[in-house]
């Protein structure tokens, strides 16, 4: 192998990327990011920002997201910048009795994994959030859920990785794996070759063309989500807030029966930013890499929105956009080695949940190359699970 | 711009100073989207209509781009801001 650039490269600015390249800085390791376009410029830079533990499925899920909170926390003061980090609690509304019965059960899982939450009724829930439409059933509490800001994320992880001696190359695309050997030592990219000891894949819903290139199929997809964003305005919500409707969604899909919900996959949610304005979202659509919003997307989320929060209708929607989840068939990220590709690890198809588990995923990997081994147990995410055996 | 005063406001929505802007071209932004990202310009009630000529005049004179050569910002509908009760009540219609 030719004169080594860094001990690992990771592909992909992102808010796993960079996590990672971060967490192996802070270990001692010189890490490469090279990024095709900016930092921040895929899905990390177009997404919400929630950190709820509530809507994780009770259990491995729910744990690893509890870590990542609990390592966001001690981040704001390791890095020395404001994260926006902001624990204003969240809500579950239900619109129906199906959504709030299925909310009340899934809370007692989620209490037995040790997560507190409480179900309200309506009256309780609006004593706390008192735009909220009365026509709902009521809400599922959970007072840990938190926001941060995905910018300040990656941004400050790349000022403070740049301290500890590692670099970052945008605009710059990887298009090829090198290898010797039968293992991973580099990347071909348009501005020329580099080595490296391993090489990370971080590219999120791109990551099954870097996968391809190491020889692995992994069932990564684009999964569209269009937001809208409002003017800013006084303080209309004080929380977070993810309808019930999404956990039918997540988990019983077969109980819908609206034609528009099963088409955009929608689900209500909404936060309001510290600078006033209000993001209101989302679909889930499967339409390849098209970054467009289409009217019908807009339609639905605003109709969705002034059911649950009627004072909606005097406000103005200012902007549009929408970003790609890295959707995984089976629900899981791909993070670790794959058997057979020595020197080549995964770590992308966080779906909705990469900037919650960013910091955890960032130091798994970093533990992984540098230790041989993460401090907890996430066999449950080992791409081997699509190696096709032999 | 050599003299200008760097406590100058480029985005006026956002409150974005040109000390700001040339501060995150420092750390690596080319476009405007990349200022976007890191400084929130272009990002107010104006949806960058009166700052993102300035903006990419400052990123032509930093980095040596050629301005024609800057990447726009993505826009996305809508173009002015919109009432949510009027969309609302087009489809109910
Ligand atoms: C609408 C929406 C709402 C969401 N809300 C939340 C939420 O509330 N909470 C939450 O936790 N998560 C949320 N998510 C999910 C979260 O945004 C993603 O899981 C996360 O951003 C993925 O980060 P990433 O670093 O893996 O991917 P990305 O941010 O997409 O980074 C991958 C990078 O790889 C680069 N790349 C690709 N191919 C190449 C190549 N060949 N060479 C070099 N570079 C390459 C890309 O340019 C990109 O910058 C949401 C997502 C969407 C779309
Ligand atoms: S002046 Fe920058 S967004 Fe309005």
């Amino acid at each position: 192998m030719p004169k080594k650039d860094a001990d690992v490269i990771v592909i992909g600015g992102g808010i796993i990327g960079t996590s990672i390249a971060y967490q192996l800085s802070k270990r001692g390791k010189k890490a490469l990011i090279i990024e095709r376009e900016d930092l921040c410029t895929g899905t990390s830079g177009s997404c919400d920002a929630y950190i709820t533990p509530h809507t994780k499925k009770p259990g491995f899920h729910l744990g690893l997201c509890l870590e990542s909170m609990k390592l966001y926390k001690e981040l704001e003061e390791e890095l020395g910048d404001d994260l926006e980090y902001w624990q204003k609690g969240g809500f579950q509304p239900c619109e129906d009795e199906l959504s709030f019965q299925l909310v009340s059960e899934n809370a007692k899982d989620l209490m037995a994994g040790g997560l507190e939450v409480k179900m309200m009724n309506i009256d309780e829930f609006r004593s706390y959030e008192p735009n909220m439409s009365p026509n709902l059933v009521g809400a599922l509490h959970c007072p840990s859920a938190c926001q941060i800001n995905p910018f300040k994320v990656v941004m400050s992880y790349a000022r403070n990785l740049k301290k500890l001696g590692s670099q970052i190359m945008t605009n710059t695309e990887v298009t090829d794996l090198l290898w010797e050997d039968g293992k991973v030592v580099g990347v071909q990219t348009d501005k020329g070759e580099f080595y490296a000891d391993y090489v990370v894949n971080a590219t999120g819903c791109w990551g099954a063309q870097i996968a391809r290139m190491a020889g692995l199929e992994a069932p990564i997809e684009p999964r569209r989500g269009q937001i809208i964003v409002t003017e800013p305005t006084s303080t209309v919500i004080k929380t977070t807030m993810q309808s019930g409707m999404y956990l039918v969604i997540k988990f019983h899909p077969e109980k819908i029966t609206d034609e528009r919900t099963k088409r955009l996959g929608s689900g209500f949610c909404i936060e309001q930013t510290g600078d006033g304005t209000i993001l209101i979202g989302f679909t889930r659509e499967f339409m390849g890499y098209d970054k467009s919003t289409t009217l019908e997307g807009i339609e639905y989320i605003i109709s969705e929105g002034c059911k649950y929060l009627p004072g909606l209708r005097d406000m103005h929607v200012i902007r549009t956009f929408s970003g790609f989840r890295p959707f995984v068939a089976d629900g899981l990220p791909l993070i670790g080695p794959v058997d057979g590709i020595p020197g080549f690890i995964m770590a992308a198809g966080h779906e909705g949940d990469g900037v919650a588990l960013s910091p955890i995923t960032g130091k798994l990997v970093a533990e992984m190359i540098v230790e041989g081994q993460p401090s907890y147990n996430i066999d449950a995410f080992s791409p081997n699970r699509f190696v096709k055996q032999a | 711009m050599a003299e200008t005063n760097k406590d100058v406001l480029i985005c006026r929505c956002q409150e974005v100073t040109l000390a700001m802007i040339e501060e995150a071209i420092a750390e690596g932004a080319f476009s405007v989207d990349g200022i976007k990202k890191r400084t929130r310009a272009g990002m107010g009630l104006c949806q960058g209509k009166s700052c993102e000529r300035l903006v990419e005049k400052i990123i032509a004179e930093k980095t040596g781009q050629a301005p024609a050569d800057i990447l726009p910002a993505t826009s996305r509908p809508p173009v002015r801001p919109i009432k949510m009760g009027t969309i609302e009540g087009e489809r109910n219609a």
